[in-house]
Protein backbone atom coordinates (compact mmCIF):
# COMPACT_ATOMS: atom_id res chain seq x y z
CA UNK A 1 0.00 0.00 0.00
CA UNK A 2 1.18 3.50 -0.78
CA UNK A 3 -0.18 6.83 0.40
CA UNK A 4 0.80 9.84 -1.64
CA UNK A 5 0.23 13.56 -1.30
CA UNK A 6 1.24 16.18 -3.85
CA UNK A 7 1.61 19.86 -3.02
CA UNK A 8 2.03 22.76 -5.41
CA UNK A 9 2.76 25.75 -3.11
CA UNK A 10 2.35 28.25 -5.94
CA UNK A 11 -1.43 27.87 -5.81
CA UNK A 12 -1.78 28.05 -2.02
CA UNK A 13 -2.49 31.46 -0.45
CA UNK A 14 -0.29 33.10 2.13
CA UNK A 15 -1.73 34.40 5.37
CA UNK A 16 -0.18 36.83 7.81
CA UNK A 17 0.27 35.76 11.40
CA UNK A 18 1.66 36.96 14.68
CA UNK A 19 2.61 35.00 17.75
CA UNK A 20 4.33 36.25 20.89
CA UNK A 21 5.37 39.42 19.09
CA UNK A 22 6.82 37.54 16.11
CA UNK A 23 5.33 38.46 12.75
CA UNK A 24 5.36 36.06 9.85
CA UNK A 25 3.60 34.82 6.75
CA UNK A 26 2.39 31.27 6.52
CA UNK A 27 1.12 28.76 3.98
CA UNK A 28 -0.72 25.63 5.05
CA UNK A 29 0.57 23.17 2.50
CA UNK A 30 -0.88 20.03 4.11
CA UNK A 31 -3.19 20.29 7.09
CA UNK A 32 -3.03 16.74 8.44
CA UNK A 33 -6.80 16.68 8.78
CA UNK A 34 -6.89 12.99 7.84
CA UNK A 35 -4.23 12.18 10.44
CA UNK A 36 -1.66 12.15 7.67
CA UNK A 37 1.20 14.51 6.90
CA UNK A 38 1.23 18.15 7.96
CA UNK A 39 3.34 20.77 6.20
CA UNK A 40 3.51 24.45 7.00
CA UNK A 41 5.65 27.05 5.31
CA UNK A 42 6.78 30.07 7.33
CA UNK A 43 8.49 33.29 6.40
CA UNK A 44 9.51 34.99 9.62
CA UNK A 45 10.30 38.67 9.59
CA UNK A 46 13.76 39.27 11.04
CA UNK A 47 13.46 38.21 14.64
CA UNK A 48 16.17 37.86 17.29
CA UNK A 49 14.37 35.20 19.28
CA UNK A 50 11.67 32.74 18.23
CA UNK A 51 10.69 31.17 21.55
CA UNK A 52 11.76 27.66 22.55
CA UNK A 53 9.14 25.07 21.71
CA UNK A 54 8.54 21.46 20.72
CA UNK A 55 6.15 19.46 18.58
CA UNK A 56 4.37 16.23 19.42
CA UNK A 57 5.69 14.43 16.34
CA UNK A 58 9.02 14.16 14.59
CA UNK A 59 9.82 17.09 12.36
CA UNK A 60 12.02 18.34 9.58
CA UNK A 61 12.62 22.05 9.15
CA UNK A 62 13.80 22.73 5.62
CA UNK A 63 15.33 26.18 5.35
CA UNK A 64 14.78 27.36 1.79
CA UNK A 65 16.15 30.87 2.14
CA UNK A 66 17.73 33.09 4.79
CA UNK A 67 19.26 32.02 8.04
CA UNK A 68 18.43 30.61 11.44
CA UNK A 69 20.86 30.85 14.35
CA UNK A 70 20.48 28.59 17.37
CA UNK A 71 22.20 29.14 20.73
CA UNK A 72 24.75 26.42 20.05
CA UNK A 73 27.67 28.20 18.42
CA UNK A 74 28.07 25.62 15.67
CA UNK A 75 24.40 25.61 14.79
CA UNK A 76 24.09 28.40 12.29
CA UNK A 77 21.77 27.33 9.54
CA UNK A 78 22.18 28.96 6.16
CA UNK A 79 19.89 27.92 3.32
CA UNK A 80 19.78 25.30 2.07
CA UNK A 81 19.73 23.63 5.48
CA UNK A 82 17.81 20.97 7.35
CA UNK A 83 17.06 20.59 11.04
CA UNK A 84 15.43 17.44 12.44
CA UNK A 85 13.95 16.71 15.87
CA UNK A 86 12.25 13.63 17.29
CA UNK A 87 8.78 13.99 18.78
CA UNK A 88 8.59 15.98 22.03
CA UNK A 89 12.11 17.29 21.67
CA UNK A 90 12.47 21.01 22.45
CA UNK A 91 14.65 23.42 20.53
CA UNK A 92 15.34 27.13 20.38
CA UNK A 93 15.04 29.95 20.93
CA UNK A 94 16.46 30.77 17.54
CA UNK A 95 16.98 33.91 15.51
CA UNK A 96 15.56 34.17 11.99
CA UNK A 97 16.81 36.66 9.42
CA UNK A 98 17.89 37.32 5.86
CA UNK A 99 14.62 36.68 4.04
CA UNK A 100 13.73 33.62 6.06
CA UNK A 101 11.67 30.97 4.26
CA UNK A 102 11.18 27.56 5.82
CA UNK A 103 9.07 24.44 5.45
CA UNK A 104 8.05 22.55 8.58
CA UNK A 105 7.29 18.94 7.68
CA UNK A 106 5.65 16.38 9.96
CA UNK A 107 4.50 12.81 9.27
CA UNK A 108 1.28 13.66 11.15
CA UNK A 109 -0.09 16.71 12.98
CA UNK A 110 2.40 17.86 15.57
CA UNK A 111 0.90 20.94 17.23
CA UNK A 112 3.04 23.49 19.01
CA UNK A 113 4.07 23.48 22.67
CA UNK A 114 5.88 26.45 24.15
CA UNK A 115 8.51 25.46 26.66
CA UNK A 116 7.14 28.10 29.01
CA UNK A 117 4.53 25.40 29.78
CA UNK A 118 6.05 23.74 32.82
CA UNK A 119 3.79 20.70 32.62
CA UNK A 120 4.90 20.14 29.04
CA UNK A 121 8.50 20.02 30.17
CA UNK A 122 7.64 16.82 32.03
CA UNK A 123 6.75 15.29 28.64
CA UNK A 124 10.13 15.99 27.03
CA UNK A 125 11.54 13.04 25.11
CA UNK A 126 14.75 12.36 27.03
CA UNK A 127 16.19 10.20 24.26
CA UNK A 128 15.14 12.53 21.47
CA UNK A 129 17.49 13.18 18.57
CA UNK A 130 18.43 16.57 17.25
CA UNK A 131 20.16 16.54 13.87
CA UNK A 132 21.05 19.21 11.37
CA UNK A 133 23.13 19.91 8.31
CA UNK A 134 23.69 22.58 5.72
CA UNK A 135 24.35 22.26 2.01
CA UNK A 136 27.39 24.51 2.24
CA UNK A 137 29.03 22.30 4.86
CA UNK A 138 28.28 18.98 3.16
CA UNK A 139 30.37 17.50 0.37
CA UNK A 140 28.93 16.09 -2.81
CA UNK A 141 28.95 12.31 -3.15
CA UNK A 142 28.09 10.05 -6.03
CA UNK A 143 25.26 7.88 -4.78
CA UNK A 144 24.49 4.63 -6.54
CA UNK A 145 20.99 4.69 -5.07
CA UNK A 146 20.12 7.61 -7.32
CA UNK A 147 21.55 6.50 -10.68
CA UNK A 148 24.96 7.85 -9.68
CA UNK A 149 23.57 11.36 -9.33
CA UNK A 150 25.55 13.79 -7.18
CA UNK A 151 24.06 14.08 -3.73
CA UNK A 152 24.74 15.80 -0.43
CA UNK A 153 23.68 13.84 2.64
CA UNK A 154 22.93 16.78 4.96
CA UNK A 155 21.66 14.24 7.47
CA UNK A 156 23.10 10.87 6.42
CA UNK A 157 20.88 7.76 6.43
CA UNK A 158 22.93 6.15 9.21
CA UNK A 159 21.38 8.74 11.55
CA UNK A 160 17.95 7.09 11.20
CA UNK A 161 16.04 9.97 9.70
CA UNK A 162 17.81 11.37 6.67
CA UNK A 163 18.01 14.44 4.46
CA UNK A 164 19.67 13.98 1.09
CA UNK A 165 19.90 16.69 -1.52
CA UNK A 166 20.11 15.10 -4.97
CA UNK A 167 21.29 16.96 -8.06
CA UNK A 168 19.60 15.35 -11.04
CA UNK A 169 20.59 15.54 -14.69
CA UNK A 170 17.99 16.70 -17.23
CA UNK A 171 15.47 13.95 -18.06
CA UNK A 172 16.95 11.58 -15.48
CA UNK A 173 14.69 8.95 -13.95
CA UNK A 174 15.28 8.65 -10.21
CA UNK A 175 14.02 5.51 -8.46
CA UNK A 176 13.46 6.40 -4.82
CA UNK A 177 11.98 3.19 -3.40
CA UNK A 178 9.37 2.71 -0.70
CA UNK A 179 9.15 4.75 2.48
CA UNK A 180 7.82 2.61 5.31
CA UNK A 181 7.94 5.51 7.80
CA UNK A 182 7.23 8.31 5.32
CA UNK A 183 9.32 10.55 3.11
CA UNK A 184 9.05 14.05 1.69
CA UNK A 185 10.52 14.82 -1.73
CA UNK A 186 10.88 18.57 -2.22
CA UNK A 187 11.89 20.17 -5.51
CA UNK A 188 14.45 22.86 -4.68
CA UNK A 189 15.48 23.84 -8.20
CA UNK A 190 14.52 22.96 -11.76
CA UNK A 191 11.42 20.86 -12.28
CA UNK A 192 10.31 17.25 -11.95
CA UNK A 193 7.34 15.07 -12.69
CA UNK A 194 6.16 13.32 -9.55
CA UNK A 195 3.16 11.00 -9.71
CA UNK A 196 1.89 12.76 -12.81
CA UNK A 197 2.33 16.31 -11.50
CA UNK A 198 4.97 18.68 -12.79
CA UNK A 199 6.38 20.35 -9.70
CA UNK A 200 8.32 23.57 -9.55
CA UNK A 201 10.21 24.76 -6.43
CA UNK A 202 9.27 24.19 -3.70
CA UNK A 203 6.67 21.65 -4.81
CA UNK A 204 6.65 18.40 -2.92
CA UNK A 205 5.43 14.84 -2.75
CA UNK A 206 4.92 12.88 0.45
CA UNK A 207 4.96 9.10 0.20
CA UNK A 208 4.27 6.58 2.92
CA UNK A 209 4.18 2.81 2.48
CA UNK A 210 6.15 -0.24 1.47
CA UNK A 211 5.35 0.06 -2.22
CA UNK A 212 7.64 2.14 -4.35
CA UNK A 213 6.14 5.31 -5.73
CA UNK A 214 6.54 6.22 -9.37
CA UNK A 215 10.11 7.27 -10.11
CA UNK A 216 10.92 10.98 -10.22
CA UNK A 217 11.15 12.17 -13.81
CA UNK A 218 13.46 15.13 -13.98
CA UNK A 219 12.58 18.04 -16.25
CA UNK A 220 14.49 19.42 -19.21
CA UNK A 221 16.63 21.75 -17.10
CA UNK A 222 17.51 19.21 -14.46
CA UNK A 223 16.45 19.46 -10.84
CA UNK A 224 17.68 19.55 -7.29
CA UNK A 225 15.51 17.50 -4.98
CA UNK A 226 15.63 17.13 -1.20
CA UNK A 227 14.60 13.73 0.17
CA UNK A 228 13.57 13.86 3.81
CA UNK A 229 12.96 10.41 5.27
CA UNK A 230 11.52 9.61 8.69
CA UNK A 231 12.32 6.54 10.75
CA UNK A 232 10.43 4.75 13.51
CA UNK A 233 10.07 7.90 15.60
CA UNK A 234 7.41 8.96 13.09
CA UNK A 235 5.13 6.40 14.74
CA UNK A 236 5.55 8.00 18.16
CA UNK A 237 3.70 10.88 19.77
CA UNK A 238 0.99 12.72 17.90
CA UNK A 239 -2.25 14.32 18.93
CA UNK A 240 -3.85 11.90 21.37
CA UNK A 241 -6.54 14.11 22.84
CA UNK A 242 -4.81 14.55 26.17
CA UNK A 243 -4.30 17.97 27.75
CA UNK A 244 -0.97 18.51 26.04
CA UNK A 245 -2.40 17.63 22.62
CA UNK A 246 -5.30 20.01 23.10
CA UNK A 247 -2.89 22.77 24.07
CA UNK A 248 -0.62 21.95 21.12
CA UNK A 249 -3.50 22.03 18.66
CA UNK A 250 -4.79 25.31 20.08
CA UNK A 251 -1.36 26.91 19.84
CA UNK A 252 -0.89 25.94 16.21
CA UNK A 253 -4.41 27.14 15.45
CA UNK A 254 -3.66 30.51 17.02
CA UNK A 255 -0.40 30.89 15.16
CA UNK A 256 -1.71 30.15 11.67
CA UNK B 1 11.36 0.98 38.36
CA UNK B 2 14.45 1.44 40.44
CA UNK B 3 15.93 -1.41 42.44
CA UNK B 4 17.84 1.05 44.60
CA UNK B 5 16.71 2.61 47.83
CA UNK B 6 17.50 6.29 47.66
CA UNK B 7 15.80 7.00 50.96
CA UNK B 8 18.80 5.42 52.69
CA UNK B 9 21.62 6.73 50.56
CA UNK B 10 21.84 9.66 48.19
CA UNK B 11 21.74 9.39 44.41
CA UNK B 12 25.14 10.30 42.95
CA UNK B 13 24.92 13.30 40.62
CA UNK B 14 27.95 14.46 38.66
CA UNK B 15 28.04 17.69 36.68
CA UNK B 16 30.78 18.07 34.09
CA UNK B 17 31.21 21.75 33.37
CA UNK B 18 33.54 24.58 32.51
CA UNK B 19 33.35 27.91 34.32
CA UNK B 20 33.58 29.79 31.03
CA UNK B 21 30.42 28.13 29.66
CA UNK B 22 27.28 30.31 30.06
CA UNK B 23 25.05 27.25 29.91
CA UNK B 24 26.95 25.76 32.83
CA UNK B 25 26.55 29.04 34.65
CA UNK B 26 22.77 29.03 34.44
CA UNK B 27 22.70 25.37 35.45
CA UNK B 28 23.73 26.52 38.92
CA UNK B 29 20.17 27.23 39.97
CA UNK B 30 18.88 23.91 38.70
CA UNK B 31 21.57 21.99 40.50
CA UNK B 32 20.91 23.95 43.68
CA UNK B 33 17.20 23.11 43.32
CA UNK B 34 18.07 19.47 42.83
CA UNK B 35 20.11 19.39 46.03
CA UNK B 36 17.30 21.23 47.84
CA UNK B 37 14.54 18.91 46.61
CA UNK B 38 16.18 15.46 46.49
CA UNK B 39 18.57 13.30 48.44
CA UNK B 40 21.51 13.57 46.05
CA UNK B 41 25.27 13.62 46.43
CA UNK B 42 26.62 16.26 44.08
CA UNK B 43 30.05 16.29 42.54
CA UNK B 44 31.15 19.12 40.23
CA UNK B 45 33.81 17.93 37.76
CA UNK B 46 35.80 19.79 35.12
CA UNK B 47 35.39 19.52 31.37
CA UNK B 48 37.85 21.87 29.71
CA UNK B 49 36.35 23.56 26.68
CA UNK B 50 39.42 25.46 25.48
CA UNK B 51 42.70 23.81 26.48
CA UNK B 52 44.36 25.68 23.60
CA UNK B 53 43.85 29.03 25.32
CA UNK B 54 46.92 30.40 27.16
CA UNK B 55 46.72 31.59 30.79
CA UNK B 56 46.37 35.19 29.63
CA UNK B 57 43.26 34.23 27.64
CA UNK B 58 42.57 34.53 23.93
CA UNK B 59 40.35 36.72 21.75
CA UNK B 60 37.18 35.21 20.36
CA UNK B 61 37.77 34.15 16.75
CA UNK B 62 36.82 36.98 14.41
CA UNK B 63 34.86 34.63 12.18
CA UNK B 64 32.66 33.60 15.10
CA UNK B 65 30.98 37.06 15.02
CA UNK B 66 31.31 37.52 18.80
CA UNK B 67 28.74 40.33 19.03
CA UNK B 68 26.09 38.33 17.24
CA UNK B 69 26.95 35.26 19.22
CA UNK B 70 26.67 37.18 22.45
CA UNK B 71 23.29 38.59 21.44
CA UNK B 72 22.06 35.10 20.61
CA UNK B 73 23.29 33.70 23.90
CA UNK B 74 21.70 36.57 25.79
CA UNK B 75 18.36 35.98 24.07
CA UNK B 76 18.59 32.34 25.12
CA UNK B 77 19.53 33.25 28.70
CA UNK B 78 16.63 35.69 28.91
CA UNK B 79 14.21 32.93 28.06
CA UNK B 80 15.77 30.16 30.13
CA UNK B 81 17.05 32.07 33.17
CA UNK B 82 15.73 35.64 33.13
CA UNK B 83 17.01 36.48 36.62
CA UNK B 84 20.56 35.44 35.74
CA UNK B 85 20.31 37.12 32.33
CA UNK B 86 19.44 40.45 33.94
CA UNK B 87 22.84 40.59 35.63
CA UNK B 88 25.04 38.71 33.22
CA UNK B 89 28.33 40.24 32.14
CA UNK B 90 29.92 38.64 29.09
CA UNK B 91 33.70 38.21 29.12
CA UNK B 92 35.69 40.08 26.48
CA UNK B 93 37.98 37.14 25.76
CA UNK B 94 38.08 33.38 26.13
CA UNK B 95 39.36 32.87 29.63
CA UNK B 96 41.75 30.24 30.93
CA UNK B 97 39.96 27.68 33.11
CA UNK B 98 42.72 25.41 34.37
CA UNK B 99 43.62 27.41 37.49
CA UNK B 100 39.96 27.56 38.45
CA UNK B 101 39.74 23.78 38.14
CA UNK B 102 42.75 23.46 40.42
CA UNK B 103 41.17 25.82 42.90
CA UNK B 104 38.01 23.73 42.80
CA UNK B 105 40.04 20.69 43.86
CA UNK B 106 41.50 22.76 46.69
CA UNK B 107 37.98 23.67 47.80
CA UNK B 108 36.85 20.06 47.40
CA UNK B 109 39.46 18.93 49.93
CA UNK B 110 38.12 21.46 52.39
CA UNK B 111 34.45 20.54 51.90
CA UNK B 112 33.61 23.82 50.18
CA UNK B 113 33.59 22.85 46.51
CA UNK B 114 29.91 23.63 45.98
CA UNK B 115 29.84 27.19 47.34
CA UNK B 116 33.23 27.84 45.76
CA UNK B 117 32.12 26.82 42.27
CA UNK B 118 29.18 29.20 42.58
CA UNK B 119 31.50 31.98 43.69
CA UNK B 120 33.80 31.39 40.70
CA UNK B 121 30.90 31.38 38.25
CA UNK B 122 29.52 34.61 39.67
CA UNK B 123 32.94 36.22 39.74
CA UNK B 124 33.17 35.64 36.01
CA UNK B 125 29.56 36.03 34.86
CA UNK B 126 28.34 38.76 37.20
CA UNK B 127 31.45 40.70 38.16
CA UNK B 128 33.15 40.22 34.80
CA UNK B 129 36.51 39.29 36.31
CA UNK B 130 39.21 37.11 34.78
CA UNK B 131 39.32 33.68 36.41
CA UNK B 132 42.69 33.06 34.77
CA UNK B 133 44.14 35.34 37.46
CA UNK B 134 45.15 33.85 40.82
CA UNK B 135 43.92 36.99 42.57
CA UNK B 136 40.40 36.50 41.17
CA UNK B 137 40.25 32.94 42.42
CA UNK B 138 41.62 33.98 45.79
CA UNK B 139 38.91 36.62 46.12
CA UNK B 140 36.27 33.97 45.33
CA UNK B 141 37.88 31.64 47.88
CA UNK B 142 37.80 34.34 50.50
CA UNK B 143 34.07 34.86 49.94
CA UNK B 144 33.28 31.26 50.89
CA UNK B 145 35.63 31.05 53.84
CA UNK B 146 38.63 29.40 52.22
CA UNK B 147 42.15 30.52 53.04
CA UNK B 148 43.07 32.70 50.06
CA UNK B 149 46.77 32.71 50.87
CA UNK B 150 46.88 28.95 51.11
CA UNK B 151 45.05 28.73 47.78
CA UNK B 152 47.64 31.06 46.27
CA UNK B 153 50.43 28.77 47.42
CA UNK B 154 48.61 25.71 46.09
CA UNK B 155 48.17 27.33 42.69
CA UNK B 156 51.74 28.55 42.50
CA UNK B 157 53.03 25.10 43.45
CA UNK B 158 50.65 23.41 41.00
CA UNK B 159 49.63 21.19 43.89
CA UNK B 160 46.40 20.08 42.22
CA UNK B 161 47.54 20.07 38.59
CA UNK B 162 47.87 16.28 38.31
CA UNK B 163 44.51 15.70 39.95
CA UNK B 164 42.84 18.08 37.52
CA UNK B 165 44.41 16.34 34.54
CA UNK B 166 43.13 13.02 35.86
CA UNK B 167 39.67 14.51 36.27
CA UNK B 168 39.78 15.90 32.73
CA UNK B 169 40.80 12.49 31.45
CA UNK B 170 37.90 10.97 33.36
CA UNK B 171 35.53 13.31 31.53
CA UNK B 172 37.04 12.34 28.18
CA UNK B 173 36.85 8.64 29.06
CA UNK B 174 33.22 9.11 29.99
CA UNK B 175 32.58 10.52 26.53
CA UNK B 176 31.67 13.97 27.76
CA UNK B 177 31.58 16.35 24.83
CA UNK B 178 29.13 19.00 25.95
CA UNK B 179 29.00 21.36 28.87
CA UNK B 180 27.23 21.04 31.08
CA UNK B 181 26.74 17.27 31.09
CA UNK B 182 24.77 15.85 33.98
CA UNK B 183 25.03 12.26 35.16
CA UNK B 184 22.11 11.52 37.44
CA UNK B 185 22.42 7.92 38.58
CA UNK B 186 21.79 5.83 35.45
CA UNK B 187 20.82 8.79 33.29
CA UNK B 188 22.96 11.23 31.38
CA UNK B 189 21.75 14.59 30.12
CA UNK B 190 24.11 16.32 27.70
CA UNK B 191 23.64 20.07 27.62
CA UNK B 192 21.51 22.42 29.65
CA UNK B 193 17.97 21.27 30.29
CA UNK B 194 14.83 22.29 32.10
CA UNK B 195 14.56 21.49 35.79
CA UNK B 196 11.40 19.49 35.08
CA UNK B 197 13.56 17.08 33.09
CA UNK B 198 15.67 16.46 36.18
CA UNK B 199 12.49 15.89 38.18
CA UNK B 200 11.37 13.29 35.64
CA UNK B 201 14.74 11.54 35.83
CA UNK B 202 14.56 11.50 39.62
CA UNK B 203 11.09 9.96 39.52
CA UNK B 204 12.17 7.34 37.00
CA UNK B 205 14.82 6.20 39.46
CA UNK B 206 12.53 6.26 42.46
CA UNK B 207 14.34 9.09 44.20
CA UNK B 208 11.90 10.58 46.69
CA UNK B 209 11.48 14.26 47.37
CA UNK B 210 13.13 15.39 50.57
CA UNK B 211 9.79 16.85 51.60
CA UNK B 212 8.20 13.43 51.31
CA UNK B 213 10.98 11.89 53.39
CA UNK B 214 10.59 14.52 56.05
CA UNK B 215 6.86 13.90 56.13
CA UNK B 216 7.60 10.29 56.98
CA UNK B 217 6.96 8.85 53.55
CA UNK B 218 8.99 5.76 52.97
CA UNK B 219 8.77 4.21 49.51
CA UNK B 220 9.08 0.50 49.06
CA UNK B 221 12.28 -0.87 47.68
CA UNK B 222 10.80 -1.14 44.17
CA UNK B 223 10.13 2.59 44.25
CA UNK B 224 6.34 2.17 44.32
Amino acid sequence: MLNEYIVEPGVIPWRAGQLAGISFKCQILLNGADGGPEVLRFRFDDCPSVFAHMHLTSQFQLLLHGRMDFPKSTMKLRAIAVHYTDHNFPYGPFAAAGGHDMMVLHPKPGGLITMADRDARRQINLKGRHLYGTADDTHWELMREFNAARAKPLIPPRSGPYAIMVECEPHALIEVGGAAEGRYEVVLAGSALLSGHTLLPPGLRYVHGDESPQPIEVGADGATIMLLGFDRDAREGGMTGDRLSVAAAAAIERSI
Amino acid sequence: MSNENYTARPLPVVVFADFICPYSYIALDQVDDLVRDYNVELLWRPHWLHPEVPPSGAPFPADSAPQERQARTLAWLREMAPERAAHVCFPEKIQFSLFAFEALEFAQDRGLALPFKTAVFETLWVEGRDIGQFSTLQAAADKVGLDADELGRALTGQRYRQRVHEALQLARDAGVSKTPTFVLGRYRIAGWHYYEVFQTVMEKQGVPLRSALMAGFSPKKDGS
